[in-house]
C-alpha cells in the first residue's frame, strides 16, 4: 500500500528539480528558460489540483475540517499561482532581474508551504486516509488539470 | 494534532521577530565602540571590557537573532505557538535589553548593583522565553529531528542561563569561587556549540535541503549528530569540573564533531541542484571556513606555547554570525512580502528588491574583512582598531538593510498603493 504522504511529497521533490533547472537556464539565457518556466507552472498546477479536488476534499470530508489547514494551504495556492503568472510575464519582457527576485520569492514561499504540508498535513491525512490511501492515490495519478 | 500554526492569524504579527532581529546590529557596533575605546592593549580574555564586549555580541546578536527566528520558525518547522506571544516577547525583549546594558554598565564600572539588577533581567528574560518555547513545543506529537535539535538547544540555553546567573553572582559579590573559571569554560562552550551550534544545525539539515535544492543530510545528521555534540558537552562539563587532565579529550571529540558539521554544510553547496549563488552562499561558505579555522586554533591551542584561545573564540563567533547573517538576508524580506502579500498588496517588491545587492555585497566583505584583520591583529597590533572599523561599518549596513524592508512594510500598509482609487475619478 503506498504513502498518500509519500506520493505527494516526492512530487514536491519533482517540481523543485524543475524549478532548479529553470532557473540554471534562466541564467544562461532567460528566454530559453520558457519551457522549462512552462514546464514547472505545469507540474504545480497539477500538484496544487491533486491537493485541492482529490486529497483536500478527502480531507476534509473524513475530518469534517473544512476551514481549518488545507484552507490556509488553498490560500498558499493563490499566492504562489500569482507569482507564478508575474515569473512567465517576466520572461516575456526579458527582464532577468525580475525574474529572480520572483523566483527567489517563490522558493521561499513554496519551500516553508511544503514544510507545512510534509510535516504536518500529510502526516495528518496519513492518519485520517490511510485505508483508502490507494484509491485516493489512483485519483490523484489520473487526474486531468482543468 | 493542532493545526494552529498553518493559519497566517496564529503566526505572530511580523513586529516581533522584526524587533529581535532590529536590535541584533546594534549591539554589534556597541560592543566594537567598546573594544574600539577600550584598546588593544587591554584585549584579554578576563579584561572586563571585552567580558562586555563578548556578552554583548553573544546575547546583544546571537541570543536576539536565535530569539526572533524561533518565534517566526516554530509555527512553521514544529507547528507550535507561544501563548501570549506578544507579551511574553515584548517583556522579555525588553528583559534582555535592560540586562546586557546594565551588565555592561555593571563590568566597565565594577558596579556591583548594576551587575545584581542585570542578572535579574537576564535571567528573568531569558527563562521567560525559552520556558514559553518549551512549553509550546511540549505539546507536539509528531518529534521531527529539527524539533529534537530545537529542544536539546534550548535545553543547553536554560542551562548557560543558570550557569551565566551563578558567574554574574559570584562576580558581583567579589566571591569568585575555585571552580570559576571552570565553569565559565561550561558555560562559554555550552552557549556557543550547544544553544547556538545545535540550533544552527538543527535548522540547517532542515532549511538547506528545501531551499536550495539538495539531497537530504542524510540519518546520521538528522537523527545522531545532535546527540553526539550533546554528550561531547557533557564530557566537557566533567572533564573541566573533576577530571582537568582529560578536557583535551572532550576538546578533540567536540571539535571532531562541529568539524562534521562544517564539512556536511560545505559538501551541501557543492552539490545542491540550485545553483543560484547570492551573498547568503558566500556567507555558509566562509562561515565553514571560520568555524573549521576557529576549532584548528581551538586544538593547537593546547599543542603550543602561543595563546590561540581568542583567536579561536573570534573564528567560532564568526562562523555564527555568518550563518546567522545569511538567514537574517533571507528571513526579513520574506516575511514583509508574506505579510504584505497575505493582507491582499500585490504591488509590492520581490525580496531580491528590498534589499539593495550591492549594499549587501559590501556588507560582507567588510565583514570578512574584519575577520581575517582581527585574526591578523594578533601579529598587527594596529589592524585592531582597523578591523574594528570595518566591523562597525559592515554592521551599520547590516542594520540599514534590515531597516530598509521594514520601513518599505510600514508604507505599503500606509499608502496602501493597491487600494488606490484615482483611476475611478473624473
Amino acid at each position: 500500500m503506498s504513502s498518500i504522504k509519500e506520493y505527494l511529497t516526492n512530487d514536491h521533490r519533482r517540481c523543485d528539480e524543475v524549478f532548479a533547472n529553470m532557473e540554471a537556464k534562466a541564467g544562461e539565457d532567460l528566454s530559453a528558460a520558457k519551457e522549462l518556466a512552462q514546464e514547472f507552472v505545469a507540474d504545480m498546477e497539477r500538484h496544487f489540483q491533486m491537493e485541492e479536488r482529490v486529497m483536500f476534499l478527502e480531507f476534509e470530508t473524513k475530518t469534517g475540517m473544512t476551514q481549518g489547514p488545507t484552507e490556509i494551504m488553498r490560500q498558499e495556492h493563490t499566492q504562489m499561482r500569482n507569482l507564478m503568472a508575474q515569473l512567465l510575464e517576466a520572461i516575456e519582457n526579458n527582464d532577468k532581474d525580475k525574474f529572480f527576485g520572483l523566483s527567489e520569492t517563490l522558493m521561499i514561499l513554496l519551500q516553508q508551504h511544503n514544510m507545512k504540508e510534509e510535516q504536518m498535513l500529510y502526516t495528518m491525512a496519513q492518519q485520517h486516509l490511510s485505508p483508502d490511501a490507494d484509491r485516493i492515490i489512483a485519483m490523484m495519478d489520473s487526474l486531468i488539470v482543468e | 494534532m493542532n493545526f494552529t500554526g498553518l493559519s497566517l492569524d496564529q503566526a505572530p504579527p511580523i513586529s516581533i521577530p522584526l524587533r529581535f532581529f532590529l536590535v541584533a546590529p546594534l549591539f554589534a557596533i556597541i560592543a566594537a565602540v567598546l573594544l574600539f575605546v577600550s584598546g588593544v592593549e587591554n584585549f584579554s580574555r578576563f579584561a572586563p571590557e571585552v567580558i562586555a564586549a563578548t556578552h554583548l555580541i553573544t546575547i546583544g546578536f546571537f541570543g536576539f537573532v536565535m530569539l526572533g527566528a524561533l518565534t517566526q520558525m516554530l509555527p512553521v518547522i514544529a507547528n507550535a505557538t507561544i501563548k501570549k506571544v506578544d507579551k511574553v516577547a515584548g517583556a522579555s525583549h525588553l528583559f534582555i535589553i535592560l540586562g546586557v546594558l546594565d551588565m555592561v554598565y555593571g563590568f566597565l564600572e565594577q558596579n556591583q548593583t548594576a551587575l545584581i539588577v542585570a542578572y535579574g533581567f537576564l535571567g528573568s528574560g531569558f527563562l521567560l522565553m525559552v520556558l514559553s518555547i518549551l512549553n509550546s513545543i511540549s505539546a507536539i506529537t509528531n518529534f521531527t529531528p529539527t524539533i529534537k535539535a530545537m529542544i536539546n538547544s534550548l535545553s543547553f540555553a536554560f542551562i548557560v542561563v543558570l550557569l551565566g546567573v551563578f558567574l554574574l553572582y559570584e562576580y558581583a559579590n567579589n566571591s569568585v569561587s575555585s571552580v570559576h573559571i571552570s565553569i565559565a569554560n561550561i558555560h562559554a562552550a555550552l552557549a556557543i556549540f550547544g544553544f547556538a551550534g545545535i540550533l544552527i544545525l538543527g535548522v540547517v539539515f532542515q532549511v538547506l535541503p528545501m531551499f536550495y535544492v539538495a539531497s537530504s543530510f542524510g540519518k546520521f545528521f538528522e537523527n545522531k549528530l545532535v546527540y553526539i555534540i550533546g554528550f561531547g558537552l557533557l564530557l566537557w562539563s566533567i572533564t573541566n569540573l573533576f577530571f582537568p587532565h582529560f578536557v583535551l579529550l572532550a576538546k578533540l571529540y567536540i571539535a571532531l564533531s562541529f568539524t562534521v558539521v562544517g564539512v556536511g554544510i560545505w559538501k551541501k553547496f557543492d552539490t545542491r541542484r540550485r545553483k543560484v549563488k547570492d551573498i547568503t552562499v558566500f556567507y555558509y561558505r566562509s562561515g565553514v571556513i571560520f568555524l573549521i579555522s576557529g576549532l584548528l586554533l581551538w586544538v593547537l591551542n593546547d599543542f603550543t606555547k602561543y595563546d590561540f584561545l581568542l583567536g579561536s573564540a573570534v573564528l567560532t563567533g564568526s562562523f555564527i554570525l555568518s550563518i546567522m547573517q545569511a538567514m537574517l538576508y533571507k528571513i526579513i524580506p520574506f516575511l514583509v512580502w508574506f505579510h504584505l502579500n497575505a493582507k491582499g498588496y500585490m504591488s509590492i517588491p520581490t525580496m531580491n528588491e528590498m534589499i539593495d545587492k550591492r549594499l549587501s555585497n559590501t556588507q560582507y566583505i567588510l565583514f570578512v574583512g574584519a575577520v581575517v584583520l582581527f585574526v591578523c591583529s594578533f601579529y598587527v597590533a594596529i589592524l585592531f582598531y582597523v578591523s574594528l572599523l570595518f566591523f562597525i561599518l559592515s554592521m551599520i549596513i547590516l542594520e540599514y538593510n534590515i531597516i530598509i524592508p521594514v520601513t518599505i512594510y510600514k508604507k505599503t500598509i500606509q499608502t496602501k498603493p493597491d487600494f488606490d482609487m484615482s483611476a475611478f475619478k473624473s
